[in-house]
């Protein structure tokens, strides 16, 4: 007869071996953590608790009723990161391929419940093949509970999946709602259905890996935020996001002390905006000179580059960044971008994250495949977001804030507490160009002289309008600024910010333009 | 017939472009300076009366563009032009375009570039002057020349041989054979490197001098047949055939020497009639044998050194001979130095990743300065970016003094000054260089760098002591400390009613 003590021992240690050793030396020269390696290294040292290691399934068909593995392949408990508390759980793919039972998915709802209660950030470690398939409906009612509370808690608190093994069927849908996604290089994939369905249903041939791979997800669908090269990476980087994110929608995001003067000027600024009006710059350098330290974390970096999103800090406090990025297809919005800004901006003001907006847009991308792709549908998803946040707003234009697009950046006109503008900046209509060719249409169209006369009417209009005055004569613009001042600009109207109470009103739900 | 000029562009960037700018403003000349996308901003855009862009970053596209130049000469109304070093200085065809264009050019005629740009010409001219050259071939070996009559010549000339690029420069294209059997394989890579660099694959042979040091002559020549040499410079501390270190005068060459190397240099200029400012460069040997080694056809970036010990302004000088000005220099005066004179290329490189090109953003800066320091930058200073696409010389360090070893004192105290964070500089490897034991015995030659690289087998030149790292981090930590505490406080006192009440009510 073993002692109680004995007896716990033992159970902990076959908790502890996952779906035993051979397993998970597999598991690890894959080049993979484990469940319970991962979940150590995303909490500080020795503030991980687990909870529910002793839950066993309820299966007795197909021989289950002899595999009982104390834990059934999901370790699941809570923690500090970084001093502050974070609810989690880890798939471990050792004990029956990472699938899901009802009792394992109760565990994962239990964590998510208590998250929710206690205004604390959730993180799933994905690593699963899908529905315990012995269970049958069980399964699928456990995954229909996690789907509801991830909808639940969408809003409440910040939730983050990391995706570090398979993810496919209906298991993506947990993801899919959650605020980020991470996937790792190599080991990790999505898809809703498989290769072997998609050859039989549509004859096409794809690997795993060309049809849900990490760099498919973050860089063609956008299903993923973003792309890691190994699990150690993925979980600093889960780490290193939460230190951005308040734990729930009533608290601010942790202040952050930092070295870096407030009022620190960047003479390089002033250069930033080359001289010819169509030649790209990098938003991104903009960016770093502007944040605290230099440092930026970007979201969605290898999806929609022609807008910048991402967290960076400012006088330490946390703030959500939306950049037009000149570099690529000139900053242009297109579908993507719009749906990749909306999505940002609705995460970071149901967080209370500030929105600093930088603005250089010529417009919304013109052709077919945008028009018949919904460019109007998706580009009024950046619109409405930009529209009910109520968060603080900042924008500075720095160049180009034409037509549509200029309404869309956190205008003025969309309740943005505070626009600012470069020296450099042209708000208009449309481009001196494209403005000219409409408003002297019957002088210029043939013309013997059009050419020359064409040149000196965009001149004028250059002139006259491709300016940041007129806007800010209107109050459009609170005050045009010199590029080298941006950072403290945005840092004190920020602080000006801080007390602002500003509501929508009340309803069930908007009906966002999905 | 002195002709008077009123309007200078100077087509080149960085510290020469100021340097020139500065020089026509103190002999009361307007001056147009051209810049680059990235350049927009540069010191000799701010100095210079107006200014043009000539277009993107790239060289090829902008300071290399005559057509642009001299079409930002029309425009602006300059009736002469300054190319500096580099980029167009020495290409004849920039100099026939101003003189195509009535625009006076401040320096030789594109004859004179013509005719000494070419290596083979060139020592023609000089053995016809009775100007010892280094062994080797008169003519160019073309691609057509067979193997056997090229070992025919080295045997001539005699082992060690050195096999160069006729169109070269940089040593790019050349090797040192010693024995006869690696001939064809040096031959063959010579060949194809000068002609993926230079699109032309003829080479030339000559006698490889051990260990020599590399002797210059400054001259300048009026449009009246002067000729005035100056006393020489020693630039015989070289990296990859790229000077880093000059000083004037030598301190191997007596006055019998430097009078014998002046009259040659004079004479092969008074040959071909060459005017403005040049140089002629010789090898000297351990005997004291020297020979010559090639003309260069515009201002040298070292040229602040003779400046320094004979009291003259080069740039003036060529300003007034492009007037039409005779020269009236003492010639006694210029071969008679007067103290000593270094000079120091601050580079932006890093010197313990063999001299990599360490561009970048600047983030603070404090120059040397005192007595005898003369400093000619291109402007950086802190929250500058040291621009990728050209020659990374961010100053030319220059001190003089009574002596060599207290000039070179004076330069390793302006190095113990000179303050340059955010990039890597070729600073520490002067400190090092300037107290090497060698170097301050005069025992120099051209291979100084390569042996003592190879002696110092990896050792870093930028050597921080465990004493001052401790040092650092104590003062990061204090200033942390003091920094965090002058933080703002957090936006809103935590329990403002307000602020809850603005969470509660933003819910729906």
């Amino acid at each position: 007869m073993t002692t109680s003590a004995e007896k716990l021992a033992d159970l902990e240690r076959r908790a502890e071996l996952g779906g035993g050793e051979e397993r998970l030396k597999r598991h690890r020269d894959a080049g993979k953590l484990t469940a319970r390696e991962r979940m150590e290294a995303l909490f500080d040292p020795g503030t991980f608790e687990e909870l529910d290691k002793l839950v066993t399934h309820r299966c007795l068909d197909f021989g289950m009723q002899d595999q009982l593995v104390p834990g059934d392949g999901v370790v699941s408990g809570h923690g500090k990161v970084d001093g502050r508390q974070v609810y989690a759980f880890a798939q471990d793919f050792t004990v029956f391929g990472g699938s899901l039972s009802e009792t394992n998915a109760a565990k994962i709802c239990k964590v998510m419940d208590m998250a929710m209660r206690m205004g604390a950030p959730i993180v799933g470690l994905n690593d699963s093949g899908g529905a315990r398939i012995q269970e049958g409906v069980m399964s699928l009612g456990g995954y229909a509970d996690i789907f509801l509370r991830n909808t639940l808690a969408s809003g409440v608190v910040p939730q983050i999946s990391a995706i570090m093994g398979p993810c496919a069927g209906g298991a993506v849908y947990s993801p899919a709602i959650t605020d980020f996604n991470i996937m790792v290089k190599g080991t990790s994939y999505m898809f809703v259905t498989g290769p072997d369905v998609i050859r039989t249903v549509t004859h096409e041939d794809v690997t795993k890996e060309d049809l849900g791979g990490a760099m498919t997800h973050n860089e063609r669908s956008g299903v993923a935020h973003f792309a890691v090269e190994s699990d150690r990476e993925c979980i600093a980087l889960i780490r290193e996001l939460l230190g951005f994110l308040p734990g729930n929608n009533l608290d601010d995001a942790p202040l952050v002390p930092t070295a870096d003067p407030r009022d620190r000027e960047d003479a390089a600024l002033d250069a930033l905006v080359p001289a010819a009006p169509y030649q790209p710059y990098d938003m991104l350098d903009l960016i770093h000179a502007i944040a605290d330290d230099g440092y930026f974390l970007e979201v969605h970096r290898h999806y929609a580059p022609n807008l910048v999103v991402g967290f960076a800090r400012m006088g330490g406090r946390s703030v959500g960044i939306v950049a037009n990025q000149p570099a690529h297809l000139a900053g242009t919005l297109d579908i993507d971008a719009s749906v990749k800004g909306a999505r940002f901006v609705r995460f970071c003001d149901a967080f209370n994250i500030p929105l600093v907006t930088l603005e250089d847009v010529p417009g919304f991308l013109p052709g077919t495949v945008q028009e018949f792709g919904g460019i109007i549908r998706h580009g009024a998803k950046l619109l409405y977001a930009f529209a009910e946040a109520t968060v603080p707003k900042v924008t500075v234009i720095t160049r180009k804030a034409y037509g549509g697009a200029y309404c869309v950046m956190a205008s003025k006109h969309i309740r943005t507490d505070f626009n600012y503008a470069w020296p450099t900046a042209e708000i208009a209509v449309m481009g001196p160009e494209g403005a000219v060719n409409i408003l002297y249409r019957r002088d210029l169209d043939g013309a013997p002289d059009a050419a020359p006369r064409r040149a000196e009417r965009t001149a004028e209009f250059r002139e006259a309008f491709a300016n940041p005055y007129v806007a800010a004569s209107r109050g459009f613009i609170d005050e045009v600024i010199r590029p080298r001042q941006t950072r403290r600009k945005i840092i004190s109207a920020l602080d000006a910010c801080s007390g602002k109470r500003a509501s929508n009103p009340p309803k069930k739900h908007g009906n966002i333009p999905l | 017939m002195p002709h008077p000029l009123t309007k200078v562009l100077v087509a080149n960037r960085g510290e020469i472009a100021v340097r020139i700018i500065r020089a026509c403003r103190e002999m009361n000349l307007r001056t147009v300076a051209v810049y680059s996308e990235c350049d927009r901003t540069a010191l000799h855009v701010r100095y210079a009366d107006e200014a043009y862009a000539i277009g993107p970053n790239a060289p090829r596209e902008s300071y290399l563009r005559i057509d642009k130049l001299i079409d930002v000469a029309r425009r602006s109304g300059a009736d002469a032009v300054h190319p500096g070093y580099g980029f167009l200085a020495e290409n004849a065809g920039f100099a026939r375009a101003c003189r195509d264009a009535g625009v006076t050019f401040i320096g030789p005629s594109p004859e004179s570039i013509d005719l000494m740009g070419s290596k083979t010409a060139a020592r023609a001219e000089a053995i016809a002057a009775g100007v010892p050259v280094v062994p080797g071939t008169k003519e160019p070996l073309g691609p057509d020349v067979p193997d056997a009559d090229v070992a025919r010549i080295a045997e001539q000339v005699g082992y060690p041989i050195l096999i160069k690029a006729v169109a070269g420069g940089g040593g790019k294209g050349m090797r040192t054979v010693t024995r006869a059997d690696d001939l064809p394989g040096a031959v063959r890579a010579a060949r194809s490197e000068a002609l993926s660099s230079f699109g032309d694959p003829a080479i030339y042979v000559e006698r490889r001098i051990a260990r020599p040091r590399h002797i210059e002559i400054q001259l300048l020549g009026d449009q009246h047949g002067t000729v005035v040499p100056f006393v020489e410079r020693e630039c015989s501390i070289q990296r990859r055939h790229q000077k880093v270190v000059e000083e004037s005068p030598s301190a191997v060459v007596t006055p019998a020497l430097r009078r014998r190397m002046a009259d040659a240099a004079a004479a092969v200029a008074r040959r071909v009639g060459y005017h403005n400012a040049g140089t002629i460069e010789f090898l000297l040997d351990d005997s004291g044998e020297f020979f010559f080694l090639e003309m260069n056809t515009r201002l040298q970036v070292e040229h602040p050194i003779t400046e320094l010990v004979t009291a003259t302004d080069l740039v003036h000088w060529q300003i007034r001979i492009a007037r039409g000005e005779r020269l009236d220099l003492d010639p006694e005066r210029m071969l008679a130095p007067v103290g000593h004179a270094i000079e120091c290329r601050i580079y932006a490189e890093d010197p313990d990743r063999d001299f990599l090109p360490s561009p970048g953003l600047v983030t603070a800066l404090r120059a040397p300065a005192g007595p005898g320091i003369r400093r000619d930058d291109g402007g950086a200073v802190a929250g500058v970016v040291v621009p990728v696409f050209y020659d990374p010389l961010i100053a030319k360090l220059a001190a003089w003094a009574e002596t060599r070893p207290m000039a070179i004192a004076r330069m390793a105290r302006a190095l113990d000054e000179y303050d340059v964070r955010g990039i890597k500089t070729t600073i520490p490897f002067f400190r090092w260089l300037l107290a090497d034991e060698a170097f301050l015995a005069g025992r120099i030659d051209t291979t100084f760098i390569d042996h003592a690289l190879a002696a110092r087998n990896g050792r870093p030149f930028l050597e921080v002591p465990e004493e001052a790292e401790h040092i650092a981090a104590v003062a990061a930590a204090v200033q942390a400390f003091t920094r965090q505490a002058a933080m703002a406080a957090p936006p809103a006192a935590p329990d403002s009613r307000w602020q809850r009440a603005a969470r509660t009510e933003g819910l729906r």
